[in-house]
């Protein structure tokens, strides 16, 4: 019994030894859920109201999500035919990350000529 | 108790090997000439029969590569945006020159990926599951920073005991539902992170260690 206590124990230091270094974002599934949005696109509600909780709770904690996630969260909205809503998302990813802010100027404008006289917020 | 103690140090000779291994060095001079802030990920090519295999690979790109501190671009939104320019397939996305690629979306690098094989051979009585892709980075003026091909292989565990039957059994369920994602992560997390190709923290990876 204690050579097998002595052994997990040992697993784990080495574990922790080669570990690698924390995450540098909460991804909230996002992987497993474009995974599944692939195999069924009916999911695709399910995936915009998931990002969404975890948007607002990763706010709430003044973090911000992971590269390109409130785009993707835009794009989703986009296929739902809602523009206003991706607009809104193409902006907030515009204005977390600077990487992205030359195709997120594109999108916005395509979305603006798409909606003549109704600007999205 | 004894197959548990022998697994655990096992593990603990492959975890020190994995640890302490000198890796012979890959030249990342042109990576590094770059280098760059942001990757740009262009739907997957495939080669393999399984239609679904593109998609599939394309949502286990962006995890590890941000994970290293790059900025990487919204692999479905980019997908949408390249259908609404009419380009369906990545085959016809290949045939646009890397440098427009990298100019239309405003990324440091574009990484494209080949899938060349995502299938299951059953043998008798067993299963072999094989993920293979080529990995291919360029930067903004077109030309290759940094490239490899990972293969890796996967056979489900044949216990002891099983008898004919059950391994025969175990065999038939690989081939009806052969698992790839764990191995199409496993050769990401291989290119990127472990082997010699390990890419170098991009910017956002915070303080050095």
């Amino acid at each position: 019994m204690s050579r097998s206590v002595l052994a997990i124990l040992g697993l784990a230091l080495l574990l922790a030894g080669c570990a690698s270094k924390p995450w540098l974002y909460d991804w909230g599934g996002y992987d497993a859920n474009l995974y599944g949005y692939y195999k069924n696109p009916n999911s695709a509600e399910g995936f915009r109201v998931s990002m969404e909780q975890q948007f607002k709770e990763l706010e709430s904690r003044n973090k911000k999500p992971a590269p390109g996630l409130y785009a993707e969260l835009g794009t989703l909205y986009l296929e739902s035919g809602d523009r206003t809503t991706a607009a809104t998302y193409y902006r907030k990813e515009h204005d977390a990350w600077p990487e992205s802010r030359y195709l997120m100027d594109v999108m916005i404008k395509n979305l603006e000529k798409m909606t003549p006289g109704k600007k999205p917020q | 108790m004894r197959t548990w103690t022998a697994f655990a140090c096992l593990s603990l000779l492959a975890g020190l090997g994995g640890c302490v291994t000198p890796p012979p060095p890959y030249d990342f001079t042109d990576f590094n000439r770059v280098p760059p802030r942001s990757i740009l990920i262009i739907p997957v090519a495939n080669r393999s029969l399984d239609v679904d295999a593109s998609n599939y690979v394309l949502s286990t790109l962006t995890v590890p590569l941000a994970e290293l501190g790059y900025y990487v671009f919204p692999v479905n939104t980019v997908k949408i945006v390249l259908e609404q320019e009419g380009l369906y397939e990545p085959e016809q996305v290949r045939k646009l020159e890397p440098a427009r690629l990298a100019s239309m979306f405003g990324a440091d690098a574009v990484l494209f990926i080949t899938i060349n094989r995502w299938d299951a051979q059953y043998v008798v009585i067993s299963t072999t599951v094989t993920v293979e892709m080529d990995y291919l980075m360029t930067g903004r003026d077109g030309g290759v920073i940094w490239k490899t091909t990972k293969r890796m292989q996967y056979s489900p565990q044949q216990q002891q005991n099983q008898g004919l039957i059950g391994m025969l059994v175990n065999a038939a369920m690989a081939r009806a539902a052969p698992n790839y994602m764990p191995l199409a992560r496993q050769a990401n997390n291989q290119v990127f992170v472990i082997d010699t190709t390990r890419l170098p923290p991009g910017p956002y990876a915070g303080p050095k260690p």
